[in-house]
């Protein structure tokens, strides 16, 4: 009974165990700490946005720092909780403008690929500082987490619809 | 067969630790003028290649000229039984035999972990591809390839200077991630160029994006309307849910997507106890 015979590595330490772990923890936190009373919109917006970071953060922290786009995504976590609702957005702008441009001055063959790549480096968490060989690498890794977040995700809510 | 054998032995041995450039083969010719000799120096090649191919001799510049010497004893005692390569290769035999060792020298480079008849078939393609004179100047690009930890393959006529050779490198890597990236976004086609590709990729991942905040919301909505369909005592509430996400990591446990190890850390509160 110690290793279930269908997985080949060590089942405790795949990347889908580990995420399903880290957000069914959070979704259950966020059901205790928010005693549904009433309806209200923003209250359930406000569950959403919850809701999201907390996939996204069970994510990255599944990952941890083996990746540039998890280590981008932490630190963006950690300096949202140190700076609250105001200064959030106009912080992670002022970043990701500075870096933009010195990049694109730095750049010097791919004269028409410059625009995706741009577009790429917006999407992927961190994109900005990588160069173009790192940049795919990342991106191949965060599809590949992205799928399972979905796939867990919707396999959770399917649980939901189906236990009513 | 004694006096052959020492003859031969000696032969190639000083053609082997100089660089393969058209003068010193040139030099080795005219030590050679009897064809019998140089036949059998080239038998001794052809012998003593397919040996050493499977080693990756010609990487490891440092160890080059023991080593060789060590082969050339082995190929010396093995030229007897070597004969059945030999009658293989009787037509390689009769072109001219500064090529033939000039081919086989730069393929094995180049290969140095290809099987023994690839050796000699890349050795008459090359030889019937490119002409003598530019062969120098590729030539001296495939001994500078060892000594660099990258074994890229300069084609005739591409420069090689180090900074096209870095660029070159560069885009290879880019187009292998590339590949990589094919696989794993689905409608990507082969024949699409990097442009094409990385629109493609950009689409599937904001769609990804999409997809997790689309599902974020349905999961708030499923969870706000199982609270008001529940009762009213919260405890009791909080409880089912409770068991009902336990129930759910079962479940996901036996489709195998859930390690034992993990599920038991999550399982500390739950009525099912230790796995």
């Amino acid at each position: 009974m110690m290793n279930t015979p269908q997985q080949v590595k060590n089942p405790s330490s795949s990347l889908k165990s580990r995420f399903i772990t880290r957000f069914l923890g959070a979704l259950t936190k966020i059901n205790a700490e928010d005693p549904i009373s009433s309806p209200s919109p923003t209250r359930i917006f406000q569950r959403y946005r919850r809701i999201k970071v907390a996939s996204n953060k069970s994510m990255a922290y599944s990952v941890r720092s083996r990746r540039i786009w998890s280590r981008a995504m932490l630190s963006r976590f950690r300096s949202r909780r140190s700076a609250f609702s105001g200064r959030r957005s106009s912080v992670k702008t002022t970043n990701c403008t500075t870096i933009n441009v010195t990049i694109n001055e730095n750049k010097t063959a791919k004269g028409g690929l410059d625009m995706q790549t741009d577009e790429l480096r917006e999407l992927v968490p961190g994109g900005e500082a990588m160069d173009v060989c790192n940049l795919l690498d990342e991106t191949a890794h965060y599809i590949k987490c992205l799928t399972t977040q979905v796939q867990v995700m919707r396999k959770i809510v399917d649980f939901c619809h189906l236990s009513k | 067969m004694a006096d052959f054998s020492e003859q031969s032995y000696r032969q190639p041995f000083p053609f082997l630790d100089i660089d393969p450039t058209m003068e010193s083969l040139t030099q080795f010719a005219e030590l050679n003028p009897q064809s019998f000799i140089l036949d059998n120096s080239a038998f001794n090649f052809q012998t003593f290649f397919p040996l050493s191919i499977n080693d990756s001799l010609f990487s490891n510049q440092a160890s080059q000229g023991e080593t060789m010497s060590g082969f050339i004893h082995n190929s010396n005692q093995s030229s007897v039984s070597a004969q059945p390569i030999f009658s293989a290769k009787t037509e390689v035999e009769e072109i001219s035999n500064k090529r033939k060792a000039l081919d086989i020298l730069e393929s094995s480079s180049g290969n140095s972990s290809s099987s023994s008849p690839q050796v000699s078939e890349t050795g008459i393609k090359r030889r019937n591809n490119s002409g003598r004179g530019k062969r120098a100047k590729s030539n001296e690009k495939e001994m500078e390839k060892p000594k660099e930890l990258v074994h890229v393959r300069a084609r005739r006529g591409q420069a090689t200077d180090s900074h096209s050779l870095a660029e070159r490198v560069r885009r290879g890597k880019i187009n292998e991630r590339l590949r990589c990236l094919q696989d794993i976004v689905p409608g990507c086609y082969k024949t699409m160029g990097m442009a094409l590709m990385l629109d493609e990729i950009i689409n599937y991942v904001q769609s990804l994006q999409n997809q997790v905040e689309f599902l974020s919301m349905k999961l708030t909505a499923a969870s706000t309307y199982y609270d008001f369909n529940s009762e009213s005592d919260a405890m009791e509430r909080m409880q089912r849910r409770k068991a009902e996400e336990a129930k759910e990591l079962e479940r996901l446990m036996r489709e195998g997507y859930v390690g034992i190890g993990g599920v038991a850390c999550f399982h500390s509160s739950s009525t099912y106890g230790p796995l």
